[in-house]
């Protein structure tokens, strides 16, 4: 158990560095992106073991929110902006973020429903 | 600073405790450790520097955190093969249009450059929403604002408004989400299952690419028509 989290820590590791190096070629990119595109090649070309860093990755998904926190605790600096322009700057905030959903949302569903009618016709009953 | 991720680590938990014995979906843990932060850091007069300065190893996470999300891609990739040109097709439309309405909405209403430049840029991942914003001189702040809001808009009330029209496929709730609320979105989302964290991958990536390529010269373009 203990070598599998040394494992996946080690896999997912190199493949940020990977993608730090990466990125100090191309920054188009965070490091991070190219590491995920990185540790996915890895894994599907069967250079990892996907077995063995399951268990780790999918403890890892399930409370990485959490890193999260600090950058939304962030808020705070922006009091003084949500007071002048707060009501305008959410409102659009929302309203084309949930155009982007939206949109994107809906396509794709209608590109599926057309390309499996049956599926369409499970999800009804 | 051991106290502040101790402090961060433990709300964080209760709430999750108490998502799942009320077993409800708007118990946000991560919203809600959020909202109990702020208040307490603004009581106790804390400064936000020092309590991100004492959290940069939560924070440090978030990379090896985001690599991490490649395992639901990888998952997924024989079906994603299949689709991929549709998905980029439509990402890239998606992305282009809501750079331009957003850049547009915000000059019409609040007629200020840098804010508009900022609101366009909030459905990419925050390196590189920040990254182009100084190219564009945007204002940070507010890209940072926009793109933490954005994420917690589609993360949180994403996954009920899709099912709501009828958006009921997990590729389809991944793929907007994904889009819309980057890897805020993603992380959230892949407590549904590892369908939609793969799409929601997939979309980050591919509209990360596209903003950091595209959003220059529609910007551009748009300053010229305005």
């Amino acid at each position: 158990m203990f070598s599998h989290i040394i494992y996946s820590i080690l896999s997912v590791g190199i493949c940020l560095l990977a993608g730090k190096a990466i990125e100090y070629f191309l920054p188009i990119l965070p490091a991070s992106l190219y590491g995920m595109m990185i540790f996915t090649a890895l894994l599907h070309y069967r250079f990892l073991n996907a077995k063995r860093i399951q268990p780790c990755i999918e403890w890892a998904i399930a409370n990485m929110a959490v890193c999260f926190v600090p950058a939304g605790v962030g808020i705070i600096n922006h009091f003084e902006l949500i007071k002048s322009h707060g009501f305008m700057l959410i409102t659009i905030i929302f309203l084309t973020t949930f155009l982007l959903l939206t949109f994107v949302g809906i396509t794709y569903q209608r590109q599926l429903n057309r390309h499996n009618p049956t599926i369409k016709k499970e999800l009804n009953n | 600073m051991i106290f502040f991720i101790l402090l961060t680590l433990i709300v964080y938990q209760a709430y999750v405790q108490l998502q799942k014995f009320c077993q409800k979906a708007w118990l946000n843990p991560m919203l809600l450790s959020i909202l109990t932060l702020i208040p307490l850091l603004v009581f106790f007069n804390i400064p936000f520097e020092h309590y991100y300065e004492a959290t940069t190893v939560l924070n440090g996470l978030l990379e090896p955190a985001v690599v991490a999300l490649g395992f639901p891609l990888y998952q997924h990739i024989q079906t994603i093969k299949k689709q991929w040109r549709q998905i980029v097709i439509l990402l890239f439309v998606g992305a282009v249009i809501t750079i331009a309405i957003s850049f547009c909405i915000t000059i019409y209403t609040i007629n200020q450059y840098e804010i508009a430049v900022s609101l366009s840029l909030k459905s990419v991942t925050t390196p590189i929403g920040i990254a182009l914003t100084e190219q564009l001189s945007g204002n940070n702040s507010i890209t940072a604002f926009a793109i933490i809001l954005a994420g917690l808009f589609g993360a949180l009330l994403g996954p009920p408004w899709l099912s709501f029209i009828n958006v009921t496929s997990p590729k389809a709730q991944g793929l907007a989400i994904g889009a819309a609320s980057h890897a805020l979105g993603t992380a959230t989302i892949s407590r549904l299952s590892y369908e939609h964290a793969a799409y929601s991958s997939l979309a980050l990536i591919i509209s990360a690419v596209v903003t950091a390529i595209f959003s220059p010269i529609i910007i551009k373009i748009l300053v010229h028509f305005l």
